[in-house]
């Protein structure tokens, strides 16, 4: 590439309109968030009546131990359910594209969609009957992280795949095979030349299914056992009787902490880099 | 071929070691945690139900093994109009959901893609961030903000977008937004629209530009290059993004449980009905089946077919 | 895959019994994992517990009955106590999915109401699986100035449910909001009860008026919820609801504590209300039974049944703890009701598939228009 910009729709037009619209997106996003934040700080134990700023839910929480333990177990699963995910899911996407003729491959991807397709209530249950029947003969797994984390990395895996998928059919497969002829090894072919060129996907499918398992309610609900509860459980069957602003205080805890890390990152980021050009300048300089 | 034959070629096959692997870990677990579970429902869904419990299919009788299976559910499926309305209503929301996922997405993930390289990685954090609250509290936001004096109640109806909904049939009422296949549409498109904007952003974001820059040396104005070049280069991810989204709303249960109207009921509480209000799992099972496989098999057909294009291609 | 013949089942579940009488001579693990209602208990129960007996409580909580029953059909759910409400117990007991009380092990049951036990046992006979947590009726709630001033010059209707099923009344009521419980096995005996039939009523053609009785109201209902009703009873976005008599006092009491202004009372119809009961009992497959029945034992004790009533404004079915509840409840007469108002009470019954199979039908036509 010679460093030119992509000539669309003109460049000033390109940056202000993208600009614009991407500003609208966030507001989009963001606008329940702004209001749940504020309502965190509310003094009113109804969430919808303003009754004055407060502190107090913040205290609260502290001591909300069902709400702290809820909120590690469900970073815990989240975590692994992601990590798992996109790397079943790299697999997953891999068997797809590249390899068009093995037994079975209508049905693997008939069965890579279907958690996709099942309803929510439909996948727990029968993950639930399936999980009872194998502890029944082999005395595990007892219900707990570990069967939430297998509920939900079967929907995450869905997700990853057809993350990873898309971006693997556009790749240009003479760039592996060039490597390949130049006498790398398949995995190397594999770390150093598809990885990189995939790099947002496999980012992208994390981060999704990181989410659809810390945010998930309907699959935990099936597949918990005393002592799993995680966040979101803990919040619905809270709800019965309606939520009080302590759980906005969570929320806007989540926020302010990832906002808070995100910014330093890019700021780490954008320094690093402008002390990379600064050198590469100096060392074209030098010669 | 003798065996040593079979050896060498194994050993010549360039990704035989990764290849194995790599189809047979999702395989497996695809086997044991997809279809072991799918085939208890299929059990499910021709056997008797007593109280809790399902009868056998085989029994052993006279001295014969019986099979009994009861399709009785699948024809009551096909003469009850209630789950063909039922479906076509959810069919309709998760398209309409996904035609607005796609119209906000597209230029979102577009422009996304295009921004400096150093911040995209914030940006896509900034996506996913508001999903990381809980999903009730932005439902029960959304519930503040489009109710009576919310902060979008009096936006939407300051700008009179109210009449045209109205008009639509969507709202009930003028300034009455909430609980109806206004919120619904609009609480799904919300919580969906990460799952349209990743896919496409990943597949945007490593686009070739030397394709762009070729279609405007050769006189492309940019809305044609857009239009002839990049669309077409990211379908894959246009396709990905629609699937997360249509798909998993055809059977959402939870939004329209809370910001659906009393007219918007989808396939997913038909189920929950079938399932617990009338203790009735054969029922329930059923009806999941043929959900089932009226997406997957053309989904599967369509990629087998795809699969071998592309290899009568090459 | 044998997953589910019922053969295996109890196979297995005489083999579970067996194994646990067998452990429970030995020694049981001092732990008790407990599944109830959120907010359905005071602070102190477990710590007490705990303290006494020195057994660690696991307590978790659910939002809805239907999760914990197929958690139960499922079988192992890990937990010794459950606190599902007497519908669904019924037909857990039925299925096998509960364990026999073993009653010389809880002699706190002399507390309970001999009327109140007689009225369980129509779901359970002989009071052999359910031991009652708390109980409330289904009722209507208002919001009692926004009644009085939408309704104009008309008076109160002597028969309070005429609020929600006479359309002359809840026509006039829709500007200011009404809500109805969102589940059929509410509404449906509600509108029987209203007509003067069995609100559990086994009889299929008791069940034809029900619809256009629903329907003559539908268009009065703005909105169909079984929790997020309580917030908007309080802040005045309603003010006439279809509810559960415990969940509209929280309402007053919410208004009350948030100074919201409105006031909010729960409503005691001429003709009663329809009971329902939230029941302990103990899965056939527990692994601490031993606990469980130590759990429910101290449950019972007067003053700490009269503890839960004082947090959740339901009432306990323990005649020996009137003494230890605070006033101000004891003397609301929609928690515990009087004797006389009792006897016009519906009381819980159990029905069949058919007549389940037909509310939900009645109730997703009244809902949906379909």
């Amino acid at each position: 590439m010679n460093g030119k910009k992509p000539p669309i729709f003109g460049d000033a037009f390109n940056r202000r309109f993208g600009k614009a619209w991407l500003a609208a997106g966030f507001a989009f996003l963001y606008l329940p968030i702004i209001a749940l934040v504020i309502y965190s700080f509310n003094d009113s134990p109804l969430p919808t009546t303003w009754g004055g700023f407060t502190l107090k839910w913040y205290g609260k929480l502290m001591h909300d131990t069902e709400m702290i333990s809820g909120f590690w177990l469900s970073l815990k699963v989240a975590f692994f359910t992601a990590c798992a995910s996109v790397v079943l899911g790299m697999f997953a996407a891999f068997t797809l594209v590249k390899y068009k003729r093995f037994t079975g491959r209508t049905m693997f991807s008939g069965m890579v969609n279907a958690p996709l397709v099942m309803p929510e209530v439909i996948v727990g249950l029968s993950l639930l009957l399936m999980l009872v029947s194998v502890q029944r003969w082999l005395g595990f797994p007892e219900r707990g992280a570990m069967t939430i984390w297998m509920g939900h990395l079967l929907l995450g895996l869905a997700y990853a795949t057809v993350v990873i998928q898309a971006r693997l059919q556009d790749l240009n497969p003479q760039i592996e095979e060039a490597a390949m002829d130049l006498g790398a090894k398949p995995h190397q072919v594999f770390f150093l030349v598809t990885m990189p060129m995939i790099g947002q996907a496999l980012a992208s499918a994390w981060l999704l299914t990181f989410t659809l398992s810390l945010d998930d309610v309907v699959l935990s609900a099936f597949l918990s056992g005393p002592g799993s509860t995680t966040m979101p459980l803990v919040i619905f069957s809270r709800a019965r009787l309606g939520l009080n602003p302590s759980v906005n205080a969570v929320a806007t805890v989540i926020i302010v902490v990832v906002c808070i890390a995100v910014v330093t990152a890019s700021y780490l980021i954008a320094r690093a880099e402008r002390q990379r050009a600064r050198e590469m300048a100096a060392a074209q300089r030098a010669s | 071929m003798s065996p040593q034959a079979v050896l060498t070629q194994l050993r010549n096959s360039k990704l035989l070691s990764g290849r194995s692997a790599v189809i047979g870990v999702p395989y497996v677990w695809l086997l044991v945690f997809f279809l072991l579970p799918f085939l208890i429902v299929l059990k499910i869904s021709v056997s008797e139900m007593e109280t809790v419990h399902f009868k056998d299919l085989l029994t052993y009788k006279d001295g014969l093994l019986q099979l009994t299976l009861k399709f009785s559910n699948y024809e009551f499926i096909a003469e009850d109009p209630l789950y063909f309305k039922v479906y076509l209503a959810s069919l309709k929301y998760a398209a309409a959901t996904t035609l607005f996922c796609l119209l906000i997405g597209y230029p979102f993930s577009y422009f996304m893609a295009r921004a400096k390289p150093s911040i995209q990685p914030a940006l896509l954090m900034m996506v996913m961030l508001p999903f990381w609250t809980s999903f009730l509290l932005r439902v029960y936001a959304w519930k503040g903000l489009l109710g009576e004096n919310g902060w979008v109640a009096n936006l939407l109806e300051w700008l009179h977008v109210d009449h045209l909904l109205l008009a639509l049939g969507v709202i009930p009422a003028l300034g009455k937004f909430m609980n109806s296949p206004f919120s619904l549409v609009l609480g799904m498109t919300y919580t969906y629209l990460p799952f349209m904007i990743l896919p496409l952003y990943a597949n945007l974001a490593k686009m070739d530009l030397r394709l762009l820059e070729a279609a405007a040396d050769l006189g492309a104005t940019p809305w044609t290059a857009f239009w002839k070049v990049t669309v077409p280069l990211s379908k894959a991810g246009i396709i990905a993004g629609s699937m997360l989204v249509f798909i998993p709303c055809v059977g959402e249960f939870v939004i329209p449980e809370l910001l659906g109207g009393p007219e918007t009921l989808m396939i997913g509480r038909v189920l929950w009905d079938e399932f617990f209000s009338n203790n009735d799992w054969p029922m329930a099972s059923s009806v999941a089946v043929v959900m089932i496989l009226l997406i997957i098999v053309p989904l599967a057909i369509f990629n087998k077919y795809q699969a071998e294009a592309q290899e009568a291609r090459s | 895959m044998k997953v589910f013949s019922s053969r295996t089942l109890k196979r297995c579940a005489v083999g579970v019994c067996a194994a646990l009488s067998f452990a429970a001579h030995a020694q049981e693990e001092n732990v008790l994992n407990v599944y109830n209602w959120s907010d359905y208990i005071a602070e102190d129960t477990l710590k007490n517990f705990e303290k006494e007996t020195g057994i660690k409580v696991r307590y978790d909580n659910f939002d809805n009955n239907e999760i914990v029953h197929a958690k139960l059909v499922a079988g192992k759910t890990g937990y010794d106590i459950v606190v599902p409400s007497s519908y669904w117990a019924k037909i857990q007991a039925d299925g096998g999915l509960l364990m026999k009380l073993d009653k010389s092990k809880i002699p706190n049951l002399k507390n309970l109401d001999p009327d109140f036990q007689a009225a369980l046992a129509k779901l359970d006979p002989g009071n052999q699986f359910m031991v009652n947590w708390l109980w409330g009726y289904t009722t209507v709630g208002i919001n009692v100035d926004k009644v009085k001033a939408a309704l104009g010059n008309m008076p109160m209707p002597e028969n309070a449910w005429d609020l929600v099923f006479k359309p002359e009344y809840v026509s006039k009521l829709k500007s200011c909001g009404v809500s109805f419980l969102d589940s059929a096995t509410e509404v449906v005996p509600a509108a029987l009860h209203y007509l003067g039939k069995p609100a559990y009523s086994k009889n299929v053609s008791d069940y034809a008026q029900v619809p256009a009785l629903l329907k003559s109201v539908r268009p009065s209902v703005t909105l169909f919820s079984s929790s997020g009703y309580i917030n908007d009873l309080a802040n005045g976005s309603i003010c006439v609801s279809l509810g559960w008599s415990g969940d509209i006092n929280i309402a007053r009491q919410r208004a009350i504590d948030g100074k919201t202004g409105q006031n909010i009372q729960a409503l005691l119809p001429k003709t009663g209300g329809v009971v329902f009961m939230d029941v302990m009992v103990i899965p056939a497959d527990a692994p601490h039974p031993n606990n469980a029945h130590k759990f429910i034992n101290y449950i019972l004790r007067p003053e700490v049944h009269a503890s839960l009533t004082n947090k959740v404004f339901y009432a306990n079915p323990n005649k020996e703890s009137k003494k230890f509840v605070k006033p101000e409840v004891a003397s609301n007469p929609t928690v515990f009701v009087s004797e006389a108002e009792m006897k016009k009470m519906a009381m819980p019954d159990s029905i069949n598939n058919d007549i389940r199979r037909q509310m939900t039908r009645i109730y997703t036509s009244f809902k949906t228009g379909l």
